[in-house]
């Protein structure tokens, strides 16, 4: 892989992620200036969450099209958009053969894994 | 949250993106005060509205900085390894650690270093000298096209072991407080390995998504992450940063200098503020 298709691909990855957020993000927040962040785009009954700051129960709420949950889901996009740039590159590193730099990433990748999921 | 209020944070949170893009930093020292003070939004979810702030500023303007070779990759993949094994280290200490001084002693090395970013304003780029056998065997020499200049500027890191170390402190003392990643990360960047001052703020924002990413899962599980906030600013903010990473092409080096002083100095305040105990 060329140096400029590295970029490419880098830059394509942190497009993608910044660009599906802001539509779920931006989606939920238009909903919600018109029906509140916790009711129902298809009407649907169910139950509320105590409150928006609760990522719990996420896929029910998405069905049920709740604004706030469309806007969680667009923040994990967000959250998850360097974590897949850094994954990325591994890869990259790897087929442009920089063996040093692969062997970098995926330490950074490493760790970043293991603190988002076991640093609490 | 009103429309109105919603509308204001929307605002504020372009500017923050906007100035961030340009400065290198993630934008939290306006987010937060903003957030507090400007619409009495509780500390933590300002905090969490951050995290996310940082994110965007750095994902948004990073995609056109790689893209466009302004983001130094190698430099920003080395250097990722000292902050975030810092930032975990920081943020297993915090627990044990005396945080008011730790505030009062960062804000007076952030300081002293706008003193620096003064004496350094008339330099439009580093004097440029033959690459370190260290500079050489890591790669971390290269060139970005500036088109205020209309040329190619080539570069090499110097002092490598010591710009480390100084990645490692920054990721350290994000992680303990919180704040500061984006500017200790341009200062060890500009001040230390002497990279061109664009080349600086485009690879700080391309890294502070990562140290930011690192805890957001921290974040996350505590409840401060609130789409009723976090939503307008990472709207504003992706907004404001796509934006300046159109800018910081067209400007000079000095500009962004001029752009980073004042945040490097109200920076320096607020933490120095925060260590006295005057709530932000």
């Amino acid at each position: 892989m060329t140096p400029e298709k590295f970029r490419g691909v880098v830059s394509t990855v942190l497009i993608v992620g910044v660009g599906i957020s802001a539509a779920l993000i931006g989606t939920g927040f238009v909903a919600a200036l018109a029906i509140g962040w916790q009711g129902s785009l298809i009407g649907a009954a169910h139950a509320i969450q105590p409150s928006t700051t609760d990522f719990g129960g996420l896929p029910g709420r998405l069905a049920a099209l709740e604004p706030a949950a469309i806007a969680q889901l667009g923040l994990l996009t967000l959250l998850a958009t360097p974590v897949s740039r850094v994954a990325a590159s591994v890869v990259g590193f790897a087929l442009e053969r920089d063996r040093l730099y692969a062997a970098i990433t995926l330490a950074v990748l490493a760790i970043l894994l293991t603190s988002i999921f076991f640093l609490r | 949250m009103t429309p109105q209020a919603d509308l204001g944070i929307f605002a504020i949170s372009i500017a923050a993106g906007l100035i961030g893009a340009l400065a290198g930093v993630g934008g939290g020292i306006l987010v937060i005060p903003a957030l507090t003070i400007g619409f009495g939004v509780d500390i933590h979810l300002a905090v969490g509205a951050s995290i996310v702030s940082v994110i965007a500023t750095s994902s948004g303007a990073a995609a056109a900085y790689v893209r466009d070779r302004m983001t130094d990759m190698r430099v920003g993949m080395f250097l990722e390894l000292a902050t975030t094994t810092g930032a975990v280290c920081g943020a297993l200490l915090a627990a044990v650690v005396a945080l008011a001084s730790l505030y009062v002693l960062l804000g007076i090395v952030l300081l002293g270093s706008a003193a620096m970013q003064v004496s350094r304003m008339g330099e439009e780029s580093p004097p440029s000298d033959p690459p370190s056998p260290l500079a050489a065997r890591l790669r971390l020499e290269s060139s970005y096209p500036d088109r205020r200049l209309g040329r190619e500027v080539p570069y090499s890191a110097r002092r490598i072991p010591l710009g480390f170390v100084m990645m490692w402190i920054a990721g350290l003392v994000s992680g303990l407080l919180g704040i500061g990643s984006g500017v200790l990360k341009v200062i060890a960047m500009d001040g230390v390995m002497r990279l061109p001052m664009k080349v600086s703020s485009a690879t700080s924002n391309f890294m502070i998504g990562v140290t930011a990413a690192a805890s957001a899962g921290i974040y996350l599980g505590r409840g401060d992450v609130d789409p009723q906030i976090a939503a307008p600013v990472a709207l504003g903010v992706l907004t404001g940063a796509l934006v300046g990473a159109r800018l910081l092409q067209r400007i000079s080096n000095r500009s962004v200098r001029l752009i980073f002083l004042p945040v490097l100095v109200v920076v320096g305040l607020e933490t120095i503020g925060r260590g006295l105990g005057f709530g932000l």
